[in-house]
């Protein structure tokens, strides 16, 4: 292996990585070529600036294996493309930053302001159409008397318990069974995923279709002779609720599905295989080699799963048509927000303290989890 | 270190937008001008302006283009942009404009919608701009827009509906009720509606219909104090309404799923024949008979039960107007007597809200669509806006949200307005 014998300036500046120091080696990167370091590129064309510049990409990246690479017939870099190197180099410290700057930019003004400036709101009184004043901790106050706030709560909470064990277990069940090649596969996958793109408005009017007074099931249920009067699947409290989880399960099945999918490509058919062969049975290869295999997805499918629990709007919206149930018994906390923060009159205020109330009650099981998981690959 | 300086500054960039963010402020009467004055609409009459309505182009484009041709003929050198905007949504969409000062010159508004304009100071106040408000309009409909606690008058009244009943006789003969003679008030209804029950097994109904805060203020219940200051709709009086309506749901007269706004309405089900009763403007049964032409020939009417609701539509004049003078004349043309009667004459079940016009539309051919119009301008002299114009869209669902509990004896009565009268008092003082 060659060892430079001139070392830079930026090389003395910038350490390299541990990796490249564990070596006992530093790279020149004014001198070497591009294709020193990567011996993919030799065959393509580039610029000398973009080859002086690969080459400090290369070092900071710690001189990885394409930095030990030798040179095969590549030309030297100009004198020209030396002198924009070393410009480039000198202002090194920004340069990552500028080529984030679009993506920061957007992720302050459309992101951190919002957010920031919903905790803002939250201790003010401000409307729709007029400016606020600073009412301090108020609208927390109010929320602690607010009894459909409790409502809202209970309600997120029985929605996270339920659907949790569902979506994390029968998504993978049936990724498990659609992952086999078998004829026609194709088919049920796509019959399992299209309620995910389903819009709004047609799965709102099928399942109430199905499940309102004059409904399919409580038609049916009734011309067979099982019921003398309907089901109240819309207005009973806990039957509302269940049915609006059982569309959220139905939604998500597929989206969670396609994911487990994606993750069980990536566990080691060799495993599968090793289990077989020392007699292991379907059942115990699923638990010892599949499971172990796609924890890390389980676990941000726990996520997911817990924060759109705990966010749920769009379910009990379309079974209730935004009024969160009869006596507003099913109202989740962003129907709440919806609620106050809609219309002339609207307290952006309050809606706001729901948000931050939402934000904070949400990082709870999501804060469980990770340490979960933490102690999982520990 | 420069990294800290770098992250130092994005910092202070951050900091700086959001307090930019923080401002809070909606479109305030000091954003929007000075206070109005007669100078503003003396100017000439000329240039362009913006007229904004709610839901006319798919049926009535040719009406409204007329009137706009006609007003430019009138005034040469004007143009008049009309935006229209869906029915679904006008509230957020008139709310959006506010917020950015950038509500058309005249904007077509309800009582509702002007109050919560007028009361951020958004609005003209067209009694300051014009003196012959009250010798072109009646009462009613300018007092539509005049708002307790505000000073002033903030549109002009454009067309007015009421709604009346319509009674399906087919359903009403197969439970053995006279459809020449259907019931006159709610006692009646409640007696009627267990009589269809009882002769139909309970396979139809006459009532499907939860009551609202309009329904209480049609029976008399005395809704908002007198300065538009306190909610007190939780009267003995709306205790014993709501009792009414709580046995009825108890008893199977009404559909279980009235609760829910899920429900597909009692007019929805009057069109499909499968109940006996439901309320509608003067033009309702076109729609109808065009919706089902098995309805036809089987409508009786009779005037609505207690105060007729009001619907008042009107346009008003923003002060972020920056043609002031044409907006005012325009506002004018499309309201006054002509225009008016011109567009009741198109639509059966409106009516002209001028002065001038009131006598012209009691006559009746003996059809039902006649009969209606004539029922329902007949009902016009009683007819008052039954909502209080304070009443957010929040504040209405919760009212509907304690009035179902109530029905579902989750709560009692007086539980439920109770609640439902202290929470909308609190979003009111705030």
């Amino acid at each position: 292996m060659r060892r430079s014998t001139r070392p830079s300036r930026s090389a003395t500046r910038c350490s390299p990585s541990r990796a490249a120091r564990g070596r006992g080696r530093v790279v020149d990167r004014d001198t070497a070529p591009s294709d020193q370091r990567d011996p993919k590129r030799t065959e393509e064309p580039m610029s000398a600036t973009a080859q002086a510049g690969g080459a400090r990409w290369s070092a900071q990246a710690g001189g990885g294996a394409e930095g030990q690479s030798e040179s095969i017939g590549a030309s030297r870099p100009t004198t020209a493309a030396f002198g924009r190197a070393r410009r480039i180099r000198t202002h090194s410290w920004f340069a990552p930053w500028l080529l984030c700057l679009p993506a920061i930019a957007f992720l302050v003004v459309f992101n951190l302001v919002p957010a920031i400036n919903v905790v803002v709101l939250a201790f003010t009184n401000a409307k729709m159409l007029s400016g606020g004043t600073f009412v301090g901790a108020d609208n927390f106050v109010r929320m602690l008397h607010d009894d459909q706030v409790g409502t809202a709560l209970v309600n997120g909470l029985v929605y996270l318990a339920v659907c949790l064990p569902f979506l994390l277990v029968l998504p993978l069940g049936l990724a498990v069974l659609v992952e086999k090649k078998i004829p026609a596969i194709g088919f049920f996958r796509t019959m399992f995923y299209t309620p995910v793109v389903a819009s709004a408005v047609v799965v709102g009017l099928i399942w109430t279709w199905l499940l309102d007074d004059r409904g399919a099931i409580n038609a049916i249920a009734k011309s067979l002779g099982l019921i003398t009067r309907s089901v109240p699947f819309l207005t009973d409290r806990w039957l509302l609720l269940l049915s609006a989880i059982s569309l959220t399960i139905w939604k998500g099945l597929g989206y969670y599905m396609v994911i487990y999918l994606s993750a069980l490509g990536s566990v080691p058919r060799e495993l599968h295989e090793a289990a077989a062969v020392d007699g292991a049975s379907a059942w115990r290869r699923f638990w010892s080699v599949t499971v172990p295999g796609v924890r890390g997805t389980m676990f941000l499918v726990g996520v997911l799963i817990t924060v759109g629990a705990l966010r749920v709007f769009s379910e009990l919206f379309i079974l209730t048509n935004g009024t969160g149930g009869v006596g507003g018994a099913n109202v989740s906390i962003v129907m709440l927000v919806q609620m106050y923060a809609s219309g002339f009159n609207g307290n952006l205020g309050y809606a706001s303290a729901l948000s931050v109330l939402l934000f904070v009650v949400t990082l709870v099981p999501l804060a469980v989890i990770a340490r979960v998981q933490r102690r999982t690959e520990q | 270190m420069r990294n800290r300086r770098l992250v130092a500054t994005l910092a202070g960039i951050t900091t700086a937008m959001t307090l930019a963010g923080c401002g809070l402020s909606g479109a305030q009467a000091d954003d929007a001008g000075s206070e109005p004055s007669s100078s503003d609409v003396t100017g000439e009459i000329t240039g362009d302006v913006t007229l904004q309505t709610w839901a006319l182009k798919a049926g009535f484009s040719d009406y409204i283009e007329g009137v706009i041709a006609a007003f430019e003929e009138k005034y040469p050198g004007t143009h008049v942009n009309w935006i229209d905007q869906p029915g679904e949504g006008y509230e957020d969409k008139l709310l959006a404009q506010a917020s950015a000062g950038e509500l058309p010159d005249v904007t077509n508004t309800t009582p509702a919608f002007g109050f919560q304009l007028a009361k951020e100071g958004l609005l003209e106040d067209l009694t300051q701009l014009d003196d012959e408000l009250d010798s072109t309009y009646v009462a009613g409909a300018l007092e539509g827009f005049q708002f307790a606690g505000i000073e002033g008058t903030y549109g002009y009244p454009w067309y007015l509906t009421t709604e009346l009943n319509y009674w399906n006789t087919d359903l009403l003969t197969q439970a053995g009720l006279d459809p020449e003679s259907p019931p006159r008030d709610f006692d009646e209804l409640l007696a009627a509606a267990r009589t269809v029950k009882s002769a139909t097994d309970g396979q139809a109904y006459l009532m499907s219909k939860k009551p609202n805060l309009g329904d209480f203020a049609s029976a008399g219940v005395k809704v908002i104090n007198d300065e538009g200051t306190e909610f007190v709709f939780n009267s003995k009086d709306a205790v014993a309404l709501l009792d009414e309506y709580r046995q009825a749901y108890a008893d199977g007269l009404l559909p279980q799923d009235v609760l829910t706004d899920k429900f597909l309405g009692h007019t929805e089900l009057f069109k499909k024949g499968a109940v006996g009763w439901t309320t509608g403007g003067g033009n309702f049964i076109a729609g109808a008979i065009a919706d089902n032409p098995s309805l036809e020939d089987k409508f009786a009417l009779s005037p609505h039960f207690g105060t007729p609701p009001l619907d008042v539509q009107g346009v008003s004049v923003p002060k972020t107007s920056k043609n002031k003078a044409t907006a005012i004349a325009l506002a004018r043309f499309l309201t006054n007597a002509e225009n008016q009667e011109a567009f009741a004459d198109l639509v059966p079940g409106i009516f002209p809200s001028t002065l001038s016009s009131q006598s012209d539309f009691a006559a009746s051919d003996g059809s039902d669509i006649a009969e209606a119009k004539a029922i329902a301008f007949a009902s016009l002299d009683d007819a008052r806006v039954l909502e209080p114009v304070q009443v957010s869209s929040a504040m209405s669902t919760i009212i509907n949200q304690e009035i179902a509990a109530a029905m579902t004896g989750q709560v009692s009565s007086r539980e439920a307005l109770d609640t439902a009268v202290e929470k909308c008092n609190q979003m009111l003082s705030e």
